[in-house]
């Protein structure tokens, strides 16, 4: 599972709480180290990291604190809340609402698995039963379009798109215009992929936001990247209105930490992973009862409720 | 008012306690600045180890000794054993009329096809002639991909600038098809019309998936390729190490081949979208002991570059 590796790390370092037969500086110390490495073993971002550290360590008052059940039971939920905080941003995800259109902007850096994805959630949906679309507004990318063409083609999935109009705002609009006319009630827009140092590229994602009005701005992350992740997802949160995040690429050996900082970045949750290269390689995502399966424990609202 | 202590301090001899602190700063740089968590352990630890017992200099501090130490550590790591010179190994596989292959393989999405068709560019410019052999036969829209990057190729050098002689060719059999085998005919097919070198493009494909990292190393093994470039992005974090350690296991292990055929060399792409977080390229180079013989800053087709090991040092160490 995802991120499983990451878990057994830190559910093994919070044993060793229960181990110890006093709980001092050091037995914290240590255990912070331990799960700290594993973190950074991951790839989370080390601001974060360093963050997590700081916060649990400052929960903990070594003179104030009375009895060692107590303690355990204050470190394991301060280490719990934080976990979860890199996980979860406290916001509820975006749902598409039956019966009217929803526009679903897909963001991202090059070559994270923004257009296969959009096939992938357009057949989702399909699935379910949703009237659903897809629209290519990237014009750069050399055979983008025919890319979405055979993906969409092969999933039965109606699509936009043109091989000589080179503005994608132009398509875009168009696209979101001839799809809404025909009631479809998922339309999604691919774009080209970008970063935060391509301002004229930045411009023109603005441009498409404002043109197709998206209820939904979707950030393709890739489970494979470092560090560089946190600054790229919020130049782009702070460019137009990301409001979910899409980790693809998790079916590697990547345990994807580096993408969760995306989540931090722009506020925003993690709706699905991407598993493969496979349309159907698609999994909901859902914080809450991930968190619980990740630290391989029962109790842990208990514990984070607190 | 501490400085009239420097002198006492500088001349002291160094333990492994008096490093600890600035190592584990330097460490926490390091992988602030996207090295790989062990591989920035592993530097640091071999920085203690060359200073351990070393008297310090009268004017450094320990914080610049470690620095120096680090900087020629990770320059070291960077500057190539072994000098890659395609264009001067393509002009006598020429002579001997034959074509250069090369083959570029990695993970999906870290920009394969692209620096393909900007190494094709640099040949191009430098009077070589192309054949792109189209091997991802998978991914949607890889072969449309390919076409439109040699219609654009050939229209910045058109034939007129070149004998009449059309330099950048395509050499696709559609998708679905066995990669190892279109690679081999591209091959025959460039030998047959004198083309210079060929490129061969393949699928992405995670290290883990056993079947794909099979069909690669039956590519290579079949058709002998002068150079396997692995590419890889300088987004990428601790996988890199993961990455090119099972390319290079499954190329071994799968070919029954001695000595197997493994990565000679790095394309290191998207380097213009980590400001100074350069530390893929030390986890790379420091996982194969290979050099990078090219850097990607860009989507154009002259945004190929050499790595500047001295720069991309100074912007690692840089604060
Ligand atoms: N293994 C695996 N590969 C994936 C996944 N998602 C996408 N890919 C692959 O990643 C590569 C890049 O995917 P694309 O969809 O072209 O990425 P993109 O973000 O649209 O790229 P640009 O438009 O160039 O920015 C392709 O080879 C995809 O097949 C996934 O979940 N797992
Ligand atoms: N910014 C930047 N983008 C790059 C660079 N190299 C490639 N890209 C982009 O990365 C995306 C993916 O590139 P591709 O060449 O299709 O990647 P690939 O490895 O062939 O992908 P698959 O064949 O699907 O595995 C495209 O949008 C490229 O334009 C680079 O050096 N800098
Ligand atoms: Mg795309
Ligand atoms: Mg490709």
């Amino acid at each position: 599972m995802v991120l499983a590796d990451l878990g057994r790390k830190i559910t093994s370092a919070l044993k060793s709480l229960s181990n110890a037969t006093i709980i001092n500086e050091e037995v914290l110390n240590g255990m912070l180290k331990e799960i700290c490495a594993a973190l950074l073993e991951a790839d989370v971002n080390i601001r974060l990291v360093k963050q997590l550290r700081e916060n649990v360590r400052s929960v903990i008052d070594f003179d104030e604190m009375a009895g060692g059940l107590n303690k355990r039971r204050m470190i394991q939920s301060a280490v719990f809340k934080e976990l979860v905080k890199l996980i979860d941003p406290g916001v509820k995800a975006w749902q598409p609402s039956k019966g009217r259109n929803n526009v679903i902007m897909f963001v991202g850096l090059q070559g994270s698995g923004k257009t296969t994805t959009c096939t992938k959630l357009a057949y989702y949906y399909q699935r379910k039963g949703w009237k659903t679309c897809l629209i290519c507004a990237d014009t750069f990318r050399a055979g983008a379009f025919d890319q979405l063409k055979q993906n969409a083609t092969k999933a039965r999935i109606p699509f936009y798109g043109s091989y000589t109009e080179i503005d994608p705002v132009v398509i875009a609009q168009e696209g979101v215009e001839k799809f809404k006319a025909e009631n479809f009630e998922i339309i999604i827009v691919d774009t080209s992929g970008r970063h935060k140092q391509q301002d004229s590229l930045f411009e023109e994602m603005l441009q498409v936001e404002q043109a197709t009005k998206p209820d939904n701005i979707i950030f393709v992350m890739d489970a494979t990247i470092g560090q560089a992740c946190e600054v790229q997802a919020k130049a782009f949160k702070d460019k137009v209105d990301v409001a979910s995040v899409i980790i693809t690429k998790l079916d590697g050996h990547a345990k994807g930490g580096g993408a969760l900082s995306a989540v931090a970045a722009t506020r925003s949750p993690v709706i699905f992973i991407g598993t493969g290269e496979h349309t159907d390689d698609f999994e909901p995502f859902k914080v809450q009862p991930f968190v619980s399966k990740l630290l391989g424990m029962g109790d842990i609202e208990g514990l984070i409720d607190k | 008012m501490f400085s009239m202590f420097r002198n006492l301090v500088g001349s002291k001899t160094l333990t492994a306690d008096d490093l600890q602190p600035v190592l584990e700063k330097m460490k926490d740089h390091l992988i602030a600045k996207n090295v790989a968590a062990d591989i920035a352990l592993k530097l640091c630890e071999s920085v203690s180890a060359k200073l351990e017992g070393k008297v310090l200099g009268t004017f450094g501090s320990i914080a610049s000794t470690v620095k120096t130490t680090l900087t020629d550590a990770c320059v070291q790591i960077l500057s190539p054993r072994r000098r890659v010179d395609i264009l001067r190994d393509a002009m006598d596989a020429r002579q001997n009329k034959r074509p250069y292959v090369i083959t570029f393989c990695g993970v999906n999405g870290v920009g394969k096809s692209t620096n393909l068709a900007k190494v094709c560019f640099w040949l191009v410019e430098n009077g070589l002639s192309v054949l792109i052999a189209a091997c991802d036969t998978f991914r949607s829209g890889a072969v449309e991909q390919l076409r439109t990057h040699v219609r654009k190729l050939n229209a910045l050098h058109p034939p007129a600038r070149h004998q009449g002689r059309e330099m950048v060719q395509l050499y696709e059999r559609g998708y679905g098809k066995d990669s190892a085998g279109i690679a081999m005919e591209a091959i025959a097919s460039a030998r047959d019309y004198r083309i210079d070198v060929v490129l061969v493009d393949t699928a992405g494909r995670m290290q883990d998936n056993e079947p794909l990292m099979r069909a690669l190393t039956k590519l290579v093994k079949v058709n002998q390729p002068d150079l396997v470039l692995f590419v890889g992005e300088a987004l990428v974090g601790n996988e890199a190490v993961d990455q090119l350690t099972k390319f290079n296991r499954a190329l071994a292990d799968f070919s029954q081949q001695q000595p197997p055929r493994l990565i000679d060399g790095i394309i290191l792409t998207k380097f213009d979208t980590i400001d100074d977080k350069v530390g893929a390229a030390v986890s790379m180079t420091y996982t194969t002991g290979q050099p990078i013989v090219f850097v990607g800053t860009g989507q154009t087709y002259s945004d190929l570059r050499n790595l500047n090991a001295r720069a991309v040092v100074a912007s690692l160490l840089r604060a």
